[in-house]
């Protein structure tokens, strides 16, 4: 029946996908087989994207469904881990300047289902907030995200405001979204880039140190 | 004799360049649809630009999602504008745009270049319609919309801007957008192919690469913000 919520997440059926969500569940499917089943199924709109048949909206209907099957399946995930601890805490958002956060949301939703406690901060996040929360939250972790090449002078204004506040050696920053690579990373003065929302949840339990 | 020149561009850009080429000069229109596949365009710009036999090769795109980046001088001189894209070519420099981004960051930018080649989220609404009922493609529409709040339609050139400022407004009206209109310029346009090609421009010469660090010079003197209008 997973491949079926593959199926159905892929071909864009929104309500086929939550109904199948509701089903699975019910019938004991373990919780972490859904959320394998959206990886499997987000790698194949994302191929989709690439190769020229679906566009934006799709990405954005995945997105969607992605928060509906989420709220859906998390409560069953808390009572699989009777002591709910959370691996640490991210602050992320899209920064200065950019208002895209289509694989922000994803990347909220691969660390949140991944057991982090996520601050989103939403678009167009000024460094100071980021730094405002980074101190009230004691977060390690920090996620910078921007679609447009406009955004990395706002990555790399952030990372050094982060310094400025005396707080850069108290937290690993990663930037990603659009075109963001390596040489982006370097520019901003972050720790590590993701080129998808499953390399930040790599990258962000190497940094506390969970497999 | 004088260096062979072309111009290689997307057709939005092609669209502002017309009214000033030189007569005889030679030019290339890439297609407009290559912007959202970075990959692609890079692909295609290095086939057109091997296949150019020009000493100097004006290209009308900005870094455009990166796709200029590693593209080769093989044989010629590489031209092209230091700045994001090609909204900073409408408005007259990166500067411009960056402040535009700054005080409204959700802002839908059309051209009339753009009304005309383009397909914006607007025209996406009847691929979706066809493909998903009319029902989920407002949805879809909406969701892709919902960070912005203005539609700004950029004067450029000469010519009648009555249809397409009738155009821009009903779609404004449609999807909840305010319209807006503001003032493009044509001194960027005028600087890609008459020069002089100084800071604003990337000059890769023959044999040489356009790399990140053209746009973003490590040290930060001649970012694509050197003013740091983006924060």
């Amino acid at each position: 029946m997973s491949e079926q919520l593959i199926n159905a997440i892929a071909e864009m059926d929104e309500e086929g996908a939550l109904a199948l969500t509701r089903e699975l569940l019910a019938a004991g499917t373990a919780p972490t087989a859904i959320l394998d089943a959206c990886r499997s199924a987000m790698e194949v709109v994302g191929k989709r994207f690439e190769c020229g048949e679906y566009f934006i909206p799709e990405l954005i209907l995945a997105g969607e469904m992605l928060k509906g099957i989420s709220a859906e399946v998390k409560p069953y995930l808390a009572a699989g881990q009777a002591d709910v601890k959370k691996l640490g805490k991210v602050v992320i958002g899209t920064v200065k300047g950019d208002i895209h956060d289509i694989g922000k949301d994803i990347v909220v939703f691969m660390l949140d289902v991944n057991g982090f406690e996520v601050y989103d901060l939403g678009i167009d996040v000024p460094p100071q907030v980021f730094v405002n929360k980074i101190q009230e939250t004691r977060a390690p972790i920090v996620a910078l995200s921007g679609f447009l090449t406009l955004s990395f002078d706002s990555m790399k204004q952030t990372v050094e405001a982060i310094r400025a506040a005396g707080l850069r050696d108290k937290v690993k920053i990663m930037v990603g979204g659009g075109t963001v690579d390596e040489q982006v990373c370097r520019y901003a003065g972050a720790d590590a880039f993701g080129p998808d929302a499953m390399a930040a949840v790599i990258l962000a339990k190497g940094w506390i140190g969970v497999n | 004799m004088p260096p062979t020149r072309k111009v290689l561009a997307c057709a939005t850009v092609m669209e502002e360049l017309q009214p000033w080429l030189p007569a005889g000069i030679a030019c290339q229109v890439l297609d407009f649809g290559l912007h959202v596949n970075p990959p692609a365009l890079k692909a295609a710009l290095q086939a057109a630009i091997d296949a150019a036999a020009a000493d100097e090769i004006i290209l009308g795109y900005g870094l455009c999602s990166m796709a200029v980046i590693g593209l080769r001088a093989n044989g010629c001189t590489l031209i092209v504008p230091r700045v994001d894209d090609c909204i900073s070519i409408f408005l007259g420099s990166g500067d411009e745009y960056r402040r535009q981004a700054r005080s409204e960051p959700g802002t839908y930018y059309l051209t009339k270049g753009w009304i005309e080649v383009g397909d914006t989220p607007f025209r996406e609404y009847d691929r979706l319609a066809g493909q998903y009922g009319p029902e989920r493609a407002e949805r879809l529409i909406r969701l892709a919309l919902k960070h912005y709040t203005r539609l700004a339609l950029i004067h450029t050139g000469p010519g009648d801007m009555a249809p397409y400022r009738a155009y821009a407004r009903s779609l404004a009206e449609r999807w909840g957008l305010r319209f807006a209109e503001l003032a493009g310029s044509d001194a960027l346009v005028r600087k890609m192919i008459f020069g002089p090609w100084d800071d604003d421009f990337v000059v890769i010469p023959p044999g040489g690469t356009i790399l990140y660090q053209h746009f973003f010079p490590a040290d930060g003197r001649e970012s694509t913000d050197p003013k740091g209008l983006a924060a």
